[in-house]
């Protein structure tokens, strides 16, 4: 009998099966590693950076890795400018929406529309939603696309795990649900990294300038919640 | 999209190994941090209160600061700093300065639990936890507030 070669044991992992579970399982692991940063690494090293920094730089390893295993180029993920105007046709509404959503949420709260101070950070926002934005949609709504199929199902996972991320801060995790739910379905017709992290950065902005720290406990989310 | 590799597959073992080595170490460091398992010593009932010592195998020369607590109740604190030439001659500590006593008056005339706790700080002062020193301590008070121990203990 002859002996299968490493190339032949590779082939093994091309099954439709195989395929949908190494998604899966990609999936899991770059979440694992969010988890991990967010809940772990927080709440025991406390101020070290650097520890936060070790799931996070092992889960971009594996982005990365698997976009060059799969042959996925920057331009297949979204880093492209050919379609930025029909991605930004698809989400201005929806951003204007929310924006609009998220002031009415600050005025009914507090009834009043208090404006917070601008502060530096936000002109790193763009570049932190940009990021946000290629592992949520770049990775896992491809991936998602890979296991369950373009469409519903894989939508609704992104934005479920997307709403997660932001636990235990309910009203955030509800928001993001919504907000992953809009950019998951435009990623799946128009994949522009970059105009989701725009209306991702002015929702976000919107969300920081207009509604009342208590009311979304500072944005925090993970262990960071709880003061 | 092309096929992934094996290698893909490595990656993902690779990478949980990792992870499941940082929280596993964050865990013990943590653990070690805040509740150093160094803490010996005991304590035992006296006619008129607890008395018992208490060393930090971790730094032998401190002198570890105690609680009391009565039926889960903080009674009062000190520092475990008492002559105790038997707990040295032993080989649990080496100088003989770790030993507490506290006075205990007002217990009605009951059956009651002492347990004596180590204070350790960590975090440059952010945090207490408090060990439990020994086994908790069942005494019994007469009608003249005389503390007697039990005779199983």
């Amino acid at each position: 009998m002859k002996e299968s070669s490493p190339a032949e044991v590779s082939i093994g992992l091309a099954g439709p099966a195989l395929s949908r579970g190494l998604a899966w399982w990609e999936i899991a692991s770059v979440v694992t590693s969010c988890l991990i940063a967010e809940w772990v690494a927080l709440s025991f090293a406390g101020s070290s950076k650097v520890i936060t920094l070790i799931p996070v730089l092992l889960a971009l390893g594996l982005i990365i890795f698997s976009h060059r295993e799969r042959g996925e180029g920057l331009r297949d993920v979204g880093f492209r400018t050919d379609n930025l105007m029909a991605a930004g046709r698809l989400l201005w509404l929806p951003t204007v929406g929310v924006v609009a959503l998220v002031i009415a949420l600050g005025w009914f709260s507090s009834h009043s529309l208090s404006v917070a101070p601008w502060r530096n950070r936000f002109f790193v926002l763009p570049l932190w939603a940009l990021f946000q934005q290629y592992v949520l949609n770049g990775f896992i709504n491809r991936r998602a696309q890979l296991a369950l199929g373009s469409g519903l199902k894989s939508i609704v996972l992104v934005a479920a795990i997307f709403g997660a991320l932001h636990l235990p801060n309910p009203l955030l995790a509800i928001l993001t649900f919504v907000g992953g739910l809009v950019w998951a379905t435009v990623y799946q017709r128009q994949p522009n990294l970059f105009a989701l992290a725009l209306s991702h950065s002015v929702s976000s902005i919107a969300l920081a300038l207009t509604s009342s720290p208590k009311l979304l406990d500072g944005l925090r989310v993970g262990f960071k919640y709880f003061g | 999209m092309n096929i992934p590799s094996a290698r893909l597959v490595h990656l993902l073992i690779g990478k949980s190994i990792l992870e499941t080595l940082l929280v596993g170490g964050l865990a013990v460091f943590s653990f070690m941090t805040i509740l150093p398992p160094y803490f010996h010593g005991w304590g035992e009932v006296t006619s008129s209160g607890i008395s018992g010592w208490v060393v930090n195998n971790g730094e032998p020369w401190e002198r570890v600061e105690v609680q009391l607590f009565v039926d889960g109740n903080f009674v009062t604190d000190g520092i475990a700093n008492q002559l105790r030439p038997d707990v040295a001659a032993a080989g649990w500590a080496r100088d003989p300065w770790h030993g507490y006593t506290f006075r205990l008056t007002s217990l009605s005339p009951r059956y009651h639990e002492a347990r004596v706790y180590a204070v350790h700080d960590s975090g440059a002062g952010a945090r207490k936890s408090l060990q439990l020193v020994g086994d908790g301590i069942v005494f019994f008070v007469d009608e003249n507030g005389i503390l007697s121990q039990l005779p199983s203990q």
